[in-house]
């Protein structure tokens, strides 16, 4: 065991500052968005992300170029450590583990980091909306959006709109149509529909049907929930809560 | 007092279910609920604005602290009234003169086809500040005060007070209590001819002409709890841990979490 050198203590000094001034630029990001009100425009708040993420390289490029000295390092107190006034600063220095907060944080920033990694492209990408584990990468979501609008008009102009069933549904006989819904709905062969609600209902739900019914060409994407998930609101809480506290329409 | 709140958004298909899962964890059949809700604005400062004089009594620097008060903000605020399913669509408008004659409860119950009577529906005032920001507990804390509002028209004493009606809907949903907590499941209703008119409605339509904000139907879950005292950090921390409580129970069937702090915001800009 030997003490630092001049050079050792000097790289200490540095990551030291780098960490500051990594601290001083989150806390002011951190006070400038709990105490602006309104919030600070968004040039001021992407200048000081980029700002962070500067300090998060420097400090980064910093710990790998002095991996082999860091990872070496050993804190241990003097004789004259303050050990009775200090101690709660000398057990943070002498932890070998990680504080579990930290640790979750570690963990959680790994796995976005695997994840992050390309994965194998798989022939169909079958996410329903309801699976939310796995998001569409990259290109699978621009395949999509170049995919779906074609699909969709096309589908669309196939049909003759208005009503709850198509014309293929019907000869098929409508008791064997999958709509997704627990409640019946009408034909208006049948009857006229007499709640207006339902029927508003009604077109809203053909249209998942259409987009359900796999393309001709291309891929399938399966966008429509699952049996399981019938029908998943389409306005957000956070829009039904700011329209019942301000009557703002979402 | 401080109203701490955890929200849920509940698809339609899962809301019977959801309906009986709650009364069997409260041991309560549901209350059915309707609520007619007014919403108002603020449109000039309250308090102190325009007074001069009298003013040698404050010192400086009080005058100063209450002026922040008074005038810091505009907000939002509800007015809320309870109805019943009846109470929809009566056409009838109440004669004047019956109404004049002897407007008894017992003479209005003993009609089958009661109708709707705005000048009788009573009104409860409800203030809700912006939740608080920053804290470390994961509820939706708030701000909140209630008050009851003479019957019938509420229009002209809000307007005195500086508000200005801005629109209105209908709440519908069931009401559970347990623990303390109270559970609302309910979602909102608008009515058939759009929010046009800028006074609230005299007549209710029929409830099923009423159309829904959430077009596939889904509830929002509340579970909220009131304190009295918001000051007291220990009733605080009592409320927040019931509330958590709940969450757990109620994991497997619904993710009751906090409210997004903006969707929220009471204040008017």
């Amino acid at each position: 065991m030997s003490n630092l050198n001049q050079d050792q203590i000097k790289v200490l000094e540095q990551s030291r500052q780098r960490l500051v001034q990594l601290t001083h630029s989150l806390a002011s990001l951190i006070g400038s968005l709990n105490q602006g009100d309104p919030l600070p425009p968004w040039t001021s708040l992407q200048s000081q992300a980029s700002i962070i993420s500067n300090n998060l390289t420097s400090v980064s490029e910093q710990l790998s170029d002095n991996r082999d000295l860091l990872s070496t390092l050993v804190a241990y107190p003097g004789p004259d450590y303050p050990g009775r006034t200090q101690a709660p600063t000398l057990e943070q220095l002498l932890r070998t583990k990680l504080d579990p907060r930290v640790e979750d944080w570690v963990s959680r920033g790994r796995k976005v980091g695997t994840d992050a990694e390309p994965q194998p492209a798989t022939s169909t990408a079958g996410i329903a909306a309801d699976d939310g584990t796995r998001a569409l990468s990259e290109s699978e979501l621009a395949e999509l959006w170049a995919w779906a609008p074609l699909e969709a008009n096309q589908e669309a102009r196939r049909r003759n709109w208005g009503g709850n069933y198509t014309l293929e549904e019907r000869e098929m006989g409508i008791e064997n149509v999958v709509t997704g819904l627990r409640r019946k709905l009408e034909d208006e062969e049948e009857g006229e529909s007499e709640e207006e609600e339902g029927e508003g209902d009604g077109e809203e739900m053909d249209v998942v049907g259409v987009r359900r019914r796999p393309g001709g060409a291309g891929l399938e994407f399966d966008i429509a929930p699952h049996q399981k998930h019938p029908v998943q609101p389409f306005v957000p809480l956070d829009l039904i809560l700011r329209h019942m506290t301000t009557g703002r329409m979402p | 007092m401080h109203e701490q709140s955890l929200f849920a958004s509940v698809p339609v298909h899962q809301h019977h279910e959801l309906l009986q899962q709650l009364a069997g964890l409260t041991a309560m059949q549901p209350r059915h609920c309707l609520e007619r809700r007014l919403i108002f604005k603020a449109f000039r400062k309250p308090g102190l604005a325009g007074r001069t004089g009298a003013s040698q009594d404050l010192q400086q620097g009080d005058l100063q602290r209450l002026n922040k008060m008074l005038n810091g903000n505009l907000y939002y605020t509800q007015v809320i009234g309870s109805v019943s399913e009846q109470d929809f669509g009566s056409t009838a408008q109440i004669d004047q003169d019956t109404q004049m004659a002897g407007t008894d409860n017992a003479e209005r119950d003993g009609s089958p086809s009661s109708s709707y009577d705005y000048e009788r529906q009573s009104w409860r005032l409800e203030f809700r500040d912006i939740p608080e920001a920053g804290t470390r507990s994961a509820v939706t804390s708030r701000f909140m005060s209630s008050a009851a509002l003479p019957r019938g028209d509420v229009v002209q004493a809000m307007n005195a007070w500086g508000y200005n009606f801005v629109t209105e809907y209908v709440v519908e949903g069931d009401m559970f209590v347990h623990n303390g907590i109270a559970i609302f499941l309910h979602r909102v209703l608008h009515y058939p001819d759009g929010g046009d008119s800028n006074l609230p409605r005299q007549q209710l339509p029929a409830l099923k002409d009423m159309t829904l904000l959430e077009k596939s139907g889904s509830y929002v879950l509340q579970a909220f709890i009131i304190v009295q005292d918001g000051s007291n950090q220990e009733t605080m921390k009592t409320a927040s841990q019931h509330l958590f409580g709940l969450r757990e129970q109620l994991k497997p069937a619904v993710l009751l979490e906090q409210a997004d702090r903006l969707s929220l915001d009471t204040r008017a800009k």
